[in-house]
């Protein structure tokens, strides 16, 4: 899914909180999206998601203003994600209910998707009932489980345990490696963002300060201000 | 203390007697507050789910002016609705006055901002959360209401409760508009206040008590949906 940020800028009250004049993500790569707080990495992905509007500019898809059909194939994992207030079971057969799936394909691809995570044994627990890192597994199964075209995650390890971590890691390294999406993940982890992405982008007060290939923006030919960033380990 | 044991006794009797008259009462209370309230749900979950929901000019007096509606004493909207269907009144050709239709009318009038207050609190805390999951999830606008209405479930059916509970044991709306007629618009909270006017204690507490069962049965469905949470 190539998508196309042309002229776009978002304003609260008088403050320019992101301004992007040009920004294409081609498609099919793995894009890690870093810079420090308050930089306009989470805003960016709300616009992109259709949750924000931009005060000013376009996302396009292949040169195309999103609509609903598109907007179908992509989806948001938040960093707390919001879980339906029912079994694991049901959040993860969410998505495909409203596209219309029998009950036997949900049956079908929720169970892979329960047994793919190693959570078969919360199937029928309370999604409220879960720990931080069950509960993100549950909530990218359900993201995952639609075969979404444009993936964006923000910050989908922060906060959890190490184990769930690589598990969450593993997952969206196979989803990608299977499905060749586009990813979008916003992330403070400079690790995180080396073993995941091939490509990168640093955000700075609202602006990208420099994108493209992972190795060009962790090596010397970065914009000095994310080298300084970087090698401080700002973000 | 006598006039206590006595209602307690005449209350039983009331009950396993099957006093039709009484049961008229107690039958026309449920069907009247019962309607309010269902006509105000019909109208106060949306209108409260869409106040949590969306972001508007004005939107701080609307919810202050509902706030203050919340707290507005019944008689005071009895004495409205009377004034309006007065023959003399606006709405006076209608002649609603001492009939059932006003005391709905009225009660409706009175159940509607408490619904409303309630399900906007909900909403305006969970509902923006529920909207952007929707969103990534792809669901349409039907799908993302009917999700926001299956989400926020528990918070709508108390405040339907808390309405039906505020609709059952208001008296001065009713009193008002209906009148307390026999067998017209005579309710369990307008019996109450008559028989302690007429001097009849044991019987105003016997109707109170079993005001106050249905209101446990009311608070005791209300405890178990909550224990869902």
């Amino acid at each position: 899914m190539k998508l196309t940020l042309s002229s776009i800028r978002k304003k609260y009250k008088e403050k320019t909180v992101l301004q992007i004049p040009e920004l294409e993500l081609e498609e099919g790569y793995f894009w890690g999206i870093i810079g420090p707080n308050g930089s306009g990495k989470s805003t960016l992905l709300k616009i992109i998601a259709g949750l924000m509007e931009a005060t000013e500019g376009n996302v396009l898809y292949h040169n195309h203003t999103l609509n609903e059909k598109t907007r179908r194939s992509m989806t948001l994992v938040f960093q707390k994600p919001y879980l339906l207030r029912t079994t694991v079971y049901n959040n993860i057969a969410y998505p495909l209910k409203i596209r219309g799936y029998s009950k036997r394909d949900i049956h079908m691809r929720v169970n892979a998707m329960l047994e793919d995570f190693g959570i078969e044994g919360l199937r029928d627990q309370k999604a409220w009932t879960l720990s931080g890192g069950e509960g993100q597994k549950v909530a990218l199964a359900r993201a995952l489980v639609f075969k979404p075209k444009l993936l964006m995650l923000d910050e989908p390890t922060a906060n959890i345990d190490p184990s769930s971590i690589i598990l969450l890691e593993e997952k969206i390294r196979e989803y990608y490696a299977m499905e060749k999406p586009t990813i979008l993940m916003v992330t403070h982890n400079i690790q995180q963002t080396r073993r995941l992405c091939n490509r990168g982008a640093f955000m700075y007060e609202g602006e990208v300060l420099d994108s493209g290939d992972v190795s060009h923006l962790f090596g010397l030919e970065a914009n000095p201000l994310v080298q300084s960033f970087i090698r401080q380990g700002l973000i | 203390m006598e006039n206590f044991v006595s209602g307690f006794q005449d209350a039983f009797q009331l009950i396993i007697t099957m006093d039709p008259e009484f049961f008229a009462i107690v039958q026309l209370s449920l069907v009247v507050s019962l309607t309010a309230t269902l006509l105000a749900s019909l109208f106060a979950i949306p209108f409260g789910v869409l106040l949590g929901i969306r972001e508007f000019p004005g939107k701080w007096l609307l919810v202050r002016i509902i706030y203050t509606l919340m707290s507005m004493p019944p008689v005071v909207i009895g004495l409205v609705f009377f004034l309006l269907f007065l023959r003399s009144g606006p709405l006076g050709h209608f002649g609603l006055n001492f009939t059932p239709t006003a005391m709905i009318i009225a009660q409706f009038a009175l159940v509607t901002p408490i619904i409303t207050g309630v399900v906007f609190n909900g909403t305006k805390e969970r509902g923006p959360d529920i909207q952007d999951l929707a969103k990534t999830m792809g669901a349409s606008p039907t799908q993302t209401v009917w999700l926001l209405i299956r989400e926020l479930r528990i918070n709508i059916l108390s405040a339907v409760v808390t309405g039906y509970g505020r609709a059952m044991s208001e008296v001065g709306a009713v009193m008002v508009v209906g009148g307390n007629i026999r067998g017209h618009t005579r309710i369990m909270t307008t019996t109450i206040a008559m028989l302690r006017n007429m001097g009849e204690y044991s019987l105003a507490i016997a109707t109170g008590i079993v005001l106050l069962l249905i209101s446990f049965v009311i608070n005791s469905l209300l405890y178990h949906w909550q224990q869902e949470r």
